[in-house]
């Protein structure tokens, strides 16, 4: 149980959809992702692997079924703690980079340390330190309008790990980059995995992205069938 | 500094909300600084007519220069008996100049009035024992009956100081003092001796009048002669010569000894001679003037705040419309640690900042037009206004806790937002 940094079991997501239709996004998935692994999930577009990150990053809660960060039951958190809970111990890369546009590249990288309660000094050093290791120093005071795709997606990276997370979540972290800026960004992200040891899960269409994973999973009608 | 950012993303938008709670700030701050002065001018009317017992004759249509009927100098001396009564003032009130048909203004405050006191008489008021003078100094006893104090508003007005002549209801008088500005009744008084305000008084009144010609008639006219006049006439003529100017009192001032209550003195004033005197306690008075104001502070506060309701409803609207078009962002704040609480903060203090520009921006209009407006009364010494350092700071204060309270529902709405839903928003 120690060497797994997330877990959910026998999980269940339905949406109601208008009075009568209800949609089951997720049926009984169970699912697990060792320390220091790095996981793809893949299929079909609808098939639940996006509703599945959310339940994975405590985005969503589950309609059944357990999730587990580390050792920590999920479903008897408070709003507040799930809040620290994803701030402290899950970073999150998404594809359209998801950086707020009234803040510069430093400042959105400060974020999640300004929630986490850390002194302004404090946390503009570490995110300093953070924009160094993606290369954006120089670009730090520079708003994401001013930023080209790739770059911006590094702040995206630079923001996800500032918290020092046991797990990186990623929604098609290439998907809206050119296959060179992709190519950086997972050769970012693999360095990241080897080095740091954080828990990589991370949805993609891309074959060639899953294949640098250590495992594969794919999702489809909302089961994990491989 | 994200604050300011993002009101700048849609500049007209905040520059419209922004104007929305400046109008009403403005309002604000101008129906204030005129409540105010009135507060100011009222509150120094109430510390003096609580200071004393005040006498007005019975069916007086009220104080002041409205008063016609007066008080006999029996019955004032008949009220000095009566027990705890220190002293009594007489004292003869009426307006500065006769009104001017075809040049009627609007007073704001206490209209010129010539205060006329018996100078020989020991009474002081408690609360107002003394005034202080911007130059010369106040009457006291002895002084001659052409001799006068002004308020700086009557001295503004005229150009006199100290030592000048100066020209009231065609008696010339010598300028002995001029008192510093009390933003409130004094300011339009001219003060004197209380014989020339009886003189004026029955030259103002064409009864008072008519009577003091036929009483001088009267006294002139022998025994002999007045024997020789029909009936009629020498009945009118006689009732004429117990007309006397030491009976033209138009209100009196009552202090009260050590030791007693002024609500006992002046029910047993009222108990001997409620007949003949209406009897103006300092407590009824202080209740009367207090109710009053009540009511005249939330007409005039209610206006203004009626105008910071709607411009409120802006800073609603507005941060209603910016939260739909951020909702996107508050699913990434939320999604990397933001608890509910934290979300709400920013999105208040963000509509607290719209509150604050607003407030700091109607408050500056409402100086200029203050300044200007003061300025421009300055000159008859009838400012309208007052401004004072706390009621800026409230009034900053205030438009920074209105645009708090106008941000709370949509910060709330905010917080509250479905954090998978809102990420989904593009």
């Amino acid at each position: 149980m120690k060497n797994i940094a997330l877990k959910i079991k026998d999980v269940t997501k339905s949406y109601q959809m208008g009075k009568d239709n209800v949609v089951q996004a997720l049926c009984g998935v169970d699912f697990e992702a060792k320390k220091g692994e790095m996981v793809a999930i893949m299929g079909p577009s609808g098939s639940g692997k996006s509703t599945l990150l959310n339940m994975l990053g405590i985005l969503d809660q589950p309609t059944s079924g357990t999730v587990m960060v580390g050792d920590i039951k999920t479903k008897t958190l408070s709003r507040k703690q799930l809040a620290a809970l994803r701030n402290r111990h899950i970073g999150y890369i998404f594809q359209n980079y998801s950086l707020i546009p009234s803040l510069t590249a430093l400042e959105n990288v400060m974020l999640p340390l300004k929630y986490a309660g850390t002194k302004k000094s404090k946390s503009k050093e570490i995110a300093l330190e953070e924009l160094e290791k993606v290369g954006l120093l120089e670009r730090a005071n520079h708003l994401p309008n001013e930023l080209s795709g790739g770059q911006q997606q590094r702040v995206a990276i630079a923001r996800a790990l500032i918290n020092n997370p046991d797990i990186i979540l990623a929604d098609e972290p290439t998907g809206n980059l050119d296959t060179k800026s992709g190519k950086e960004i997972m050769d970012m992200i693999i360095k990241l995995n080897k080095e740091s040891g954080q828990t990589f899960v991370m949805v993609t269409h891309n074959p060639d992205v899953a294949k640098l994973c250590h495992r594969i999973i794919r999702v489809v009608d909302g089961r994990i069938v491989k | 500094m994200e604050i300011f950012r993002n009101m700048w993303r849609r500049k007209f938008r905040t520059f419209l909300t922004i104007m929305g709670i400046a109008i009403g700030i403005f309002a604000f701050t101008v129906m204030g600084s005129l409540a105010l002065k009135f507060n100011k001018m009222i509150d120094g009317g109430k510390r003096y007519i609580t200071g004393q017992i005040t006498i007005m004759p019975k069916g007086s249509a009220g104080f002041g220069p409205s008063a016609t009927n007066t008080l006999p100098l029996d019955t004032l001396n008949q009220i000095a008996e009566v027990e705890g009564v220190e002293a009594v003032g007489a004292g003869v009130e009426l307006p500065y100049a006769e009104p001017d048909p075809n040049n009627i203004s609007l007073n704001m405050g206490v209209p010129p009035t010539i205060e006329g006191y018996d100078l020989n008489s020991t009474f002081q008021n408690r609360n107002w024992t003394t005034l202080s003078m911007k130059e010369g100094r106040m009457l006291q006893r002895g002084d001659r009956d052409d001799q006068v104090v002004l308020g700086i508003s009557i001295a503004t007005d005229k150009k006199v100081r100290a030592g000048d002549k100066i020209t009231i209801r065609g008696k010339e008088f010598t300028v002995l003092g001029v008192m510093n500005k009390t933003m409130t009744g004094p300011d339009s008084f001219a003060m004197m001796s209380i014989n020339p305000a009886r003189e004026m008084l029955v030259l103002s009144n064409p009864f008072l009048n008519s009577l003091k010609e036929q009483s001088d008639k009267a006294s002139q006219t022998s025994d002999a002669a007045m024997a020789k006049l029909p009936a009629d006439i020498r009945t009118q003529l006689q009732q004429a010569k117990t007309f006397k100017m030491e009976d033209l009192s138009t209100g009196a001032s009552v202090s009260w000894k050590d030791g007693y209550d002024s609500e006992t003195v002046s029910n047993r004033i009222k108990d001997q001679f409620g007949d003949k005197v209406t009897v103006l306690s300092p407590k009824s008075m202080g209740e009367q003037i207090d109710k009053a104001m009540v009511m005249f502070n939330a007409v005039i506060l209610g206006a203004a705040l009626l105008a910071l309701i709607v411009g409120s409803f802006s800073i609603i609207n507005t941060m209603i419309m910016s939260i739909s078009e951020r909702t996107r962002e508050i699913g990434i704040k939320k999604a990397i640690g933001a608890t509910d609480g934290a979300v709400a903060r920013e999105y208040t203090l963000e509509a607290g900042m719209i509150g604050l520009i607003g407030g700091i921006v109607g408050l500056g209009m409402g100086i200029i037009m203050i300044v200007l407006v003061n300025n421009k009364l300055e000159s008859k010494g009838a400012e309208i206004f007052l401004l004072d350092t706390n009621f800026i700071v409230e009034v900053i204060a205030f438009s920074f806790i209105l645009g708090i309270v106008a941000g709370v529902i949509p910060a709330w709405r905010a917080s509250r937002l479905n954090l998978v839903k809102a990420l989904r928003e593009e």
